[in-house]
């Protein structure tokens, strides 16, 4: 049957496992946004961090990502079979993009704009919220854009540990040497991929400062 | 007329213990412009922003209006001093207009009193607020931005300006320009102002004081008048570079 | 003129030649196995068999994917031997209802394959490798669960995980559970085959389908329930080769025929737990097992 037809005669099943794939996508990111983020700003406070930090969050993501499922699997508390073993190593993937760009995009900010802000009696807080985050926010965005497409990809091998999303079908395809299965699993997962970048990029062109 | 800023034996010293500014004490009364003039490396700028605690002294005491610097928040303080520095730095996601009205907006005040005020110091400046209100600093000139960056720093009325080789990254001309309506500026406002400068020049023509900086040391504190009759090889070297 | 001729012809039978000698000695053996341990072992058993007594050069692609890959696989002529289940075929490949017994299963297989395939079943090892349904020793006891019928009665508060073959075999869940009448509280789990053993012992799942002869049943403190119901068919282990292979190199065969009825149920799982348990070196155990069996 071809996949139009699949669809019609799964339909509750593959909305259930898009829905999950969604769900892992949307959880990792939203926990790699709210570590990410503080974590880049943290890292232009204290520059004696970055190094490490960012040297650490490199490693992490050459790791394999069938690898770093298995790495997990056996650890207590956040490895085991299931969506949150998924869920800690899709942060751990989507970490490095949102850190680094975060650094850069404040970090990029004309020194000047600091110094003319502090000048005037800006704090710290003052600076980062009316003045550096503003101006980093293209930057930042494209991170989190980097980051959410390659966890919808990603977010895939969920299936072989039971976390279930659209890896589902792509396992089973595989195992059944069944291409419409396959690709019952891949397209949805791709098209999630296109629209997230579309979407992301469109904030991104919104928000990015364009000077002259 | 009570000095606005006085510094006594200010020092500063890094923490590995190379020794920046040593022993400045000086005073700027209202109405008065102290040029703090010297080489690249004199300390100069460093001793600006021990005033504004952009650095902190390591020794040594400043007063702003009898104060003590180190009695107040550093923000608070900050917001009470107008600062102006050589890459100008105004903000490029903001209009001209928010740009000058940041400390007032920072200091919580109405928006029309803003508004009002924003407008008067556009026209002090010479910029027409109609015109420049609503423009980003990347379509000024050189000369508007720094303008505007004049402006911003006068907006919450403050009784001092430190102002850090302000127009050192003009073109010649324009330099000559904001030099004379400085001068008109200050002769109408009467600020204490402190300015900071290696061009023996603009110092002479700015200044109603001259502090001449080398190796973090005040080697030569009085009027352009005395500099120019001064036998100290300092201001002999600077005047005769300056030809 | 007579002597170019004849120069010719000797040319081409001396290149024929070549060539032929060429494809025979050049014919490198391939063994595939399936994506399980038991499955490797058998491979690498039937591998080196057929280096020692043929002396012919094998190459194993071991691990290499469930029932459907390795049988298209070998019908591809990608691998040339595999090991394959007399039960799994019958169902899964030529989807026949579940039903026969060992023989009648087997015969049928054999006919087959040969028929359609052109694939050759060898004599079974001597040992069934059924799907055991498993859970944890401590529900057996606390709910007196002894065979799969027992499972009704805690089924719709159970999770079930299973590997993603046994959810589309027809010899899998969806037959399972219509037989034995279960109805857990939401479907079933899919994840990889392996790890439905440590959801079963971390919790994440009360009941899962492993195979009778899996080394870590015991390790994991678990039990597998009887088929009282006979749902499963009887699933033989056997050697499956190409019959053009077999055509072109029959010690093959006499080799593999060596191994016919040497592995007992018991022996089975023992090569299992020394692989999945005592986590040693596949072909190494093979090695031991046919120096003392098959010197």
């Amino acid at each position: 049957m071809n996949l139009l037809q699949f669809y019609a005669h799964n339909s509750r099943e593959a909305l259930t496992l898009i829905g999950q794939h969604l769900f892992l996508v949307a959880v990792s990111t939203g926990i790699a946004l709210t570590v990410g983020v503080p974590g880049g700003i943290l890292l232009t406070r204290r520059p004696a961090w970055r190094g490490p930090v960012l040297g650490i969050a490199n490693v992490l993501q050459t790791i394999p990502s069938l690898a770093l499922f298995g790495f997990l699997i056996p650890l207590p508390f956040i490895g085991g079979i299931g969506a949150r073993t998924a869920i800690v190593a899709l942060v751990v993937y989507a970490l490095l993009p949102i850190v680094r760009n975060t650094y850069t995009g404040i970090a990029g900010v004309d020194p000047a704009v600091r110094e003319a802000g502090r000048g005037m009696g800006m704090t710290d807080g003052q600076l980062l919220a009316m003045v550096e985050l503003p101006l980093a926010a293209g930057v930042i965005l494209a991170g989190i854009r980097v980051a959410t497409v390659v966890s919808v990809g990603t977010a895939t091998l969920a299936g072989a540990i039971g976390a279930g999303g659209l890896g589902v079908y792509i396992f089973r395809g595989a195992d059944m040497v069944n291409n419409t299965l396959i690709l019952a699993g891949a397209v949805p997962a791709a098209l999630m991929a296109l629209a997230a970048d579309g979407l992301l990029g469109l904030a991104e062109r919104r928000l990015a400062w364009r000077a002259g | 007329m009570s000095a606005v800023l006085e510094v006594r034996g200010a020092r500063y010293a890094l923490p590995q213990g190379r020794v920046l500014v040593e022993d400045v004490s000086f005073g700027v009364a209202p109405g008065e412009t102290l040029v703090l003039l010297g080489r690249s490396g004199s300390g100069k700028t460093t001793a600006l922003k021990l005033i504004n605690r952009l650095l902190e002294p390591t020794a040594g005491e400043i007063r702003i209006a009898g104060r003590p610097t180190h009695a107040l928040e550093a923000t608070r303080l900050r917001r009470g001093i107008g600062y102006v520095i050589q890459e100008i730095g105004l903000f490029p996601h903001f209009t001209v207009e928010r740009n000058v009205g940041l400390v007032p907006r920072l200091e919580g005040w109405p928006a029309e009193r803003i508004a009002a005020r924003v407008r008067e110091l556009l026209a002090l400046v010479g910029l027409d607020p109609g015109v420049f209100g609503a423009r980003y600093p990347h379509e000024l000139s050189g000369g508007q931005r720094q303008r505007v960056g004049v402006a911003r720093a006068l907006a919450a009325d403050p009784p001092l300006l430190l102002l850090d080789e302000p127009f050192g990254a003009l073109d010649p001309i324009t330099r000559v320009e904001l030099q004379r309506e400085f001068l008109a500026l200050q002769r109408r406002l009467r600020k204490a102002i402190v300015f900071v400068t290696h061009d023996v020049r603009e110092g002479l023509l700015l200044g109603n004081a001259i502090g001449l900086m080398q190796e973090g040391r005040i080697v030569f504190l009085g009027t352009p008048e005395e500099f120019r009759r001064s036998e100290h090889p300092a201001c002999r070297a600077f005047l005769a570079a300056a030809g | 003129m007579a002597r170019g001729v004849t120069g010719r012809r000797s040319l081409a039978l001396a290149c024929g030649a070549l060539l032929a000698a060429g494809c025979g000695r050049g014919d490198r053996i391939v063994v595939g196995a399936k994506n399980f341990t038991e499955s490797d072992l058998l491979a690498e058993l039937v591998a080196q068999q057929i280096e020692r007594r043929t002396g012919l050069p094998v190459d194993r692609r071991l691990h290499l994917g469930g029932t459907f890959v390795c049988h298209r696989a070998i019908t591809a002529g990608q691998i040339g031997v595999y090991v394959e289940y007399t039960g799994t075929a019958f169902t899964a490949i030529l989807n026949h209802a579940p039903l026969g017994d060992r023989d009648s299963v087997y015969r049928a297989v054999a006919a087959e394959y040969a028929q359609r395939f052109g694939l050759t079943w060898g004599r079974p090892f001597g040992f069934d490798n059924t799907f055991a349904i498993v859970v944890r020793r401590r529900d057996a006891e606390r709910y007196g669960l002894r065979r799969i019928s027992d499972v009704a009665r805690v089924a719709p508060r159970w999770k079930a995980a299973f590997g993603y073959e046994f959810l589309e075999r027809p010899d899998g869940f969806a037959g399972l559970a219509r037989v034995y009448g279960l109805k857990f509280a939401a479907p079933p789990t899919a994840m990889a085959l392996g790890l439905t053993y440590r959801a079963l012992a971390d919790g994440k799942a009360d009941l899962i389908a492993g195979n009778s002869t899996d080394g870590v049943i015991q390790a994991l403190d678990l039990v597998a329930l009887e088929d009282d119901r006979r749902y499963f068919p009887p699933y033989e282990a056997a050697p499956v080769a190409r019959a053009d292979l077999l055509g072109r190199h029959p010690e093959i065969a006499r080799a593999l025929d060596e191994l016919g009825g040497k592995i007992s149920d018991d022996a089975m799982r023992r090569l299992n737990a020394l692989a999945d348990v005592e986590h040693q070196d596949v072909a190494a155990i093979a090695r031991e097992w046919l120096a003392r069996t098959l010197p």
